[in-house]
C-alpha cells in the first residue's frame, strides 16, 4: 500500500530520537522564554509598588501579609495550576474569556509563583537600603516619588536578583502550565502552548529519554546564560 | 528667616523638646550645641521643615509652614538643605550624587530627557554641581564611584550635595564627629563660604570649640529645652545661665 | 465488536454525516482565530479542541494527518493530550469540542449523562502482553489473555501495571477481572507513569506488562522485551482489543462547544479518505490503526451505548 522511503519523514514527531522537526525546537523555546518573561514582568511591575509601600511603612498586619508572601514561596506549583484550571476553565469564573489551553492561561499561572519569590526577595532589597539614604533623598528636595525612585535604583541588585528568582521559578514549571496549557503543538510542529518543560515531560513519558535530556540540557543552558547575565550585572557592583 | 516658636514635640511619649524658640537669618551661622541625644537633631528636622512639632509654630520668611498644602511645602522645603552625620551619599557617582537636588527640581520632561542623554552620555556637567565640589575640594572625583570615597570624601561630597541647587539655608546635623581635623576643616570652611554667600547655617555640633570657631550665634540645649541663644561670645564668654556656664566649662556631665 | 479488516467503500452513513458537515463550512465570515464559540454556521478561521489520551497522541497519527483537516476547512486542531478520564472531565466542563478515547465503558457513561453525542467507532489496535525472552511464567503463545495473567500469578513472575485509571489501565484491570484474580504482591507493581516509562520500568526489571501495541513498537529498539500474547490483530484473543471512538460534547450542555466544527471533525475522520490515512500510517514499518468507521454494513451500536435499545430505560 505505501512504500516509506523516508521513514524519517513518516515517523516524527513523537518517535524519532534526535532530529526534530523544522523550527520544532525553536518554538517550544520561544514559548517558554514568552511565557516566563511575560509572567516574570507583570509580577515585578506588581511587587515593586507594593514592597515600596511595605518596606517604607509599619501598618497594622505587616508580619501578617509578609508571612503570607513566605507561604506562597513554597505553595505547590501544581495546586496553583488547578486553582488556574478552575477559574479559566468552561465552568469558572473567567470560562467567558475562553483563556483555558492557552499561553494567557499559562501566564496567569506563572504569575502567581512567581510573584512570592520576587515580592520577597525584593522586599529585602528595599527594606536594606538606609534610611539614610531614604532621609537623604527627602532632604534633598525629593518627593515621595523620588525617594521611592532612589531606593529602587538603590535596591537595583536585590531586584535584579528577586527578577532571577522569579524567573528560574517560571522557566521551570511543569505542573501547572501542562495542566492550563494542555501541551499543544501544532500540525507543523509549531508549539502553541508546548515549552521546554512540557516537552521534556511529554518525552520522558514516552520514555524517550535521549530526547528529554537533549531538551533539559537547553532547558539548563537558558537558565545558566540568564544566570551569569545577572551574575556579572551584580559583580560589577560589587566591585565598585 | 526660619523661626520656631514655643515648639514641642515628643517622641513616643517621651517629650524631647519643650517650648522651644529660635531662629536662623540668613548669613549666619547658628551653632546649636548640647549633650548627646538632647534633642539637636528634632530641632534640626523642624528647621528643615521635614519633621511637624507636636505643638508650636514654625515660619519661614513669616510664612506659617504647616499650615500651607503639601505642595507649597515642598517649595519650601525645596530652599533648605541638609546634611547628616553620615554622609548617606547614592550609590552612584559623585556626579550623579550632587546633581540629585538639581534634578529633583526639573520637570519631568526636562528630566527624563537629561537621563536619557546622561545614559548616553554626553551630558556636560552642571555649572553648579562643579562649583559645589569646587568648594569642597573635589573636583577631581567627579566622576569616581561615591562609595570607594573615604569618610571625610563622603562626608564633603555630601556637603556639596546640599550646596548644588544653592539652598537658602543649610542645615548640619553633627557634619564633622566622625570626621579627622583636615577634613573637619575643610567643612568648617565650607560652612563659613556658605555663610558668606548669604546662606542661613544651622549647624548642631557637641563639639563647643567647633562652635567657638564659627558660630554667629549659639543655641545651648539642656534638658529639652533652650538655655541659652545669644551672640557667641555672649554665651561662651558670659552666659547668663548657670547650667550654660557648666555644660560650656566642661562640669556638667551628662 | 466484529473487526474488519475488508476494504472500504464509501458508506451512505459516512458519507451522509461527512457531507451535512462539510455544508457547514459554506455561509458567513471567518471569525476570530482562537474563538471556539460560533452563533453562525462558518468555521473558518476557528479552533477546535481537541482531547484524547496520552498513548493516542504519543503515536503520533494525529500530528500526521490534522494538517489535512486543517488545511480543508482553514481552521486550528488543537490536540490536547491528557490521560482518558481527564480528556473526558476536560469535555464534561466544556472545556473541549471533540473527544476521542479508548474506554467504551467510560464513553458509554459519557453519552449516558449527556454530555456526548454522535458517537462514532473510529479505529481499532490491540492491546499485547510482553515481557523478558527467558518468559518465567511460560505465557509464550498462549491463545487467551486471561490465562497468560494467571500464570503470571501463579509464578509470581513480575508484572508492572500503569496504575494510573488509563486506558490501558482499566482494560488491564478488566482482564483481571475476566480471569478471577485479584492481583497484588511483591511481584505487582503499580507505577502511575505512561505507557513508554512503564514499559522501560518493565525492561530493566524483567517483568511482564501489558501494553498498547503502537507504545511497544516505537519502543522496541530500546528494550529486550518480546510480544508474548498477540493481540487480535496478530489473531490473538478478541479480549486485547482496543477499540477507539470519537464524541462530540453535547452543545446541548455547553452551549459555547464547537459544534459544527466538531462535526466537520467527526465527518472527516469517518470519511474514506481520513480511513485510509489513518490506515497507511506506520510506526517503525508497521501499520498502527485499523480503521472501522466506513462499513457496508454499519453497526448500529456505535452511536448508542452499549446494550442499550429502544426499549430498555434510559440510564
Amino acid at each position: 500500500m505505501n512504500v516509506p522511503l523516508e521513514p524519517v519523514a513518516q515517523l516524527l514527531p513523537a518517535v524519532v530520537d534526535f532530529p526534530f522537526r523544522e523550527g520544532y525546537v525553536r518554538s517550544i523555546i520561544y514559548v517558554s522564554l514568552y511565557v516566563s518573561v511575560v509572567a516574570v514582568t507583570l509580577s515585578t511591575l506588581f511587587s515593586l509598588p507594593i514592597a515600596i509601600v511595605m518596606g517604607f511603612s509599619d501598618f497594622r498586619g505587616k508580619q501578617f501579609v509578609k508571612s503570607i508572601i513566605n507561604t506562597g514561596m513554597g505553595f505547590p506549583s501544581v495546586v496553583v495550576g488547578l486553582v488556574v484550571l478552575f477559574a479559566v476553565s468552561n465552568q469558572g469564573p473567567l470560562g467567558s474569556l475562553e483563556l483555558i489551553f492557552t499561553k494567557e492561561a499559562m501566564i496567569m499561572s506563572q504569575f502567581v509563583l512567581a510573584t512570592p519569590p520576587i515580592m520577597a526577595i525584593t522586599l529585602a532589597a528595599i527594606t536594606g537600603v538606609s534610611e539614610n539614604v531614604r532621609d537623604a533623598a527627602h532632604v534633598l528636595g525629593g518627593t515621595r516619588l523620588d525617594v521611592a525612585l532612589v531606593v529602587i535604583k538603590e535596591a537595583r541588585y536585590g531586584i535584579a536578583t528577586a527578577v532571577l528568582a522569579g524567573f528560574g521559578r517560571a522557566i521551570s514549571e511543569v505542573g501547572s502550565v501542562l495542566i492550563v496549557g494542555g501541551n499543544i503543538v501544532s500540525s507543523d510542529g509549531i508549539s502553541s502552548t508546548r515549552t521546554l518543560t512540557t516537552a521534556i515531560q511529554l518525552e520522558a513519558r514516552q520514555g524517550q529519554y535521549d530526547t528529554a535530556m537533549v531538551l533539559g540540557a537547553v532547558l539548563v543552558t537558558i537558565v545558566l546564560m540568564v544566570n551569569a547575565i545577572v551574575v556579572r550585572l551584580g559583580d560589577e557592583g560589587a566591585m565598585r | 528667616m526660619v523661626r520656631l516658636s514655643n515648639v514641642t514635640h515628643a517622641f513616643g511619649g517621651e517629650t524631647v523638646i519643650e517650648n522651644l524658640s529660635l531662629s536662623v537669618d540668613p548669613g549666619e551661622v547658628v551653632a546649636i550645641i548640647g549633650p548627646s541625644g538632647v534633642g539637636k537633631t528634632t530641632i534640626l528636622r523642624i528647621i528643615a521643615l521635614f519633621l511637624e512639632p507636636n505643638s508650636g509654630s514654625v515660619t519661614l520668611g513669616g510664612q506659617g509652614v504647616w499650615s500651607l498644602s503639601e505642595d507649597e511645602r515642598l517649595r519650601l522645603r525645596r530652599r533648605i538643605g541638609m546634611v547628616f552625620q553620615e554622609a548617606s551619599l547614592f550609590d552612584a557617582t559623585v556626579e550623579r550624587n550632587v546633581e540629585y537636588g538639581l534634578r529633583v527640581r526639573e520637570s519631568w520632561r526636562d528630566r527624563l530627557r537629561d537621563e536619557l542623554w546622561s545614559v548616553v552620555g554626553s551630558n556636560g556637567t552642571p555649572e553648579s554641581v562643579t562649583e559645589a565640589l569646587d568648594l569642597v575640594g573635589l573636583s577631581d572625583k567627579l566622576h569616581q564611584e561615591a562609595r570607594s570615597l573615604s569618610g571625610g570624601e563622603a562626608q564633603r561630597v555630601s556637603f556639596a550635595r546640599a550646596l548644588a541647587y544653592e539652598p537658602d539655608y543649610l542645615l548640619l546635623d553633627e557634619p564633622t564627629s566622625d570626621l579627622d581635623p583636615r577634613n573637619t576643616d575643610l567643612i568648617e570652611d565650607a560652612v563659613l563660604e556658605a555663610r558668606d554667600r548669604d546662606i542661613g547655617v544651622g549647624i548642631a555640633t557637641h563639639d563647643m570649640h567647633q562652635a567657638e570657631r564659627i558660630a554667629d550665634r549659639v543655641a545651648v540645649i539642656l534638658g529639652g529645652g533652650i538655655a541659652e541663644f545669644g551672640p557667641a561670645k555672649q554665651v561662651f564668654e558670659n552666659p547668663a545661665d548657670e547650667r550654660t556656664a557648666k555644660f560650656v566649662s566642661g562640669e556638667l556631665v551628662y | 465488536m466484529p473487526i474488519q479488516r475488508r476494504k472500504f467503500i464509501a458508506a451512505v452513513g459516512g458519507g451522509a454525516l461527512a457531507s451535512i458537515a462539510g455544508c457547514s463550512g459554506n455561509s458567513t465570515q471567518a471569525q476570530s482565530d482562537g474563538s471556539s464559540s460560533s452563533s453562525s454556521a462558518g468555521v473558518a478561521g476557528e479552533t477546535l479542541t481537541l482531547t484524547t489520551t496520552t498513548s493516542t497522541y504519543d503515536t503520533g497519527l494525529l500530528g500526521e494527518i490534522h494538517g489535512d483537516f486543517e488545511e480543508m476547512y482553514g481552521v486550528t486542531v488543537d490536540a490536547v493530550a491528557q490521560g482518558t478520564g481527564a480528556a473526558l472531565e476536560t469535555a464534561r466542563n466544556g472545556d473541549s469540542d471533540v473527544v476521542m478515547v479508548h474506554a467504551r465503558g467510560l464513553e458509554d457513561e459519557f453519552m449516558r449523562n449527556g454530555y456526548g453525542i454522535n458517537r462514532r467507532d473510529l479505529m481499532f489496535n490491540d492491546f499485547v502482553i510482553v515481557g523478558p525472552e527467558s518468559d518465567p511464567a511460560g505465557i509464550q503463545g498462549m491463545s487467551s489473555a486471561t490465562e497468560a495473567l494467571n500464570a503470571i500469578a501463579e509464578a509470581g513472575a513480575p508484572f508492572v501495571s500503569r496504575g494510573d485509571n488509563s486506558g490501558t489501565h482499566t482494560k488491564e484491570l478488566n482482564l483481571w477481572e475476566a480471569a478471577g484474580t485479584d492481583p497484588g504482591g511483591d511481584w505487582y507493581q503499580e507505577t502511575g507513569t505512561g505507557m513508554g516509562e512503564a514499559l522501560n520500568i518493565a525492561n530493566q526489571q524483567g517483568a511482564y506488562t501489558l501494553s498498547d501495541r503502537g507504545t511497544y513498537i516505537s519502543q522496541r529498539s530500546e528494550i529486550d522485551l518480546v510480544i508474548l500474547v498477540q493481540g487480535p490483530i496478530e489473531d490473538g484473543p478478541e479480549i486485547l482489543a482496543n477499540p477507539y471512538g470519537i464524541m462530540a460534547v453535547n452543545p446541548g450542555v455547553h452551549e459555547n462547544a464547537n459544534y459544527d466544527l466538531a462535526m466537520a471533525y467527526i465527518g472527516w475522520i469517518t470519511s474514506p479518505g481520513a480511513q485510509d490515512a489513518i490506515s497507511n500510517y506506520q510506526m517503525n514499518g508497521e501499520q498502527l490503526f485499523f480503521p472501522e468507521a466506513v462499513s457496508e454494513n454499519p453497526d448500529f451500536q456505535q452511536y448508542v451505548p452499549e446494550g442499550w435499545s429502544s426499549n430498555s430505560s434510559s440510564e
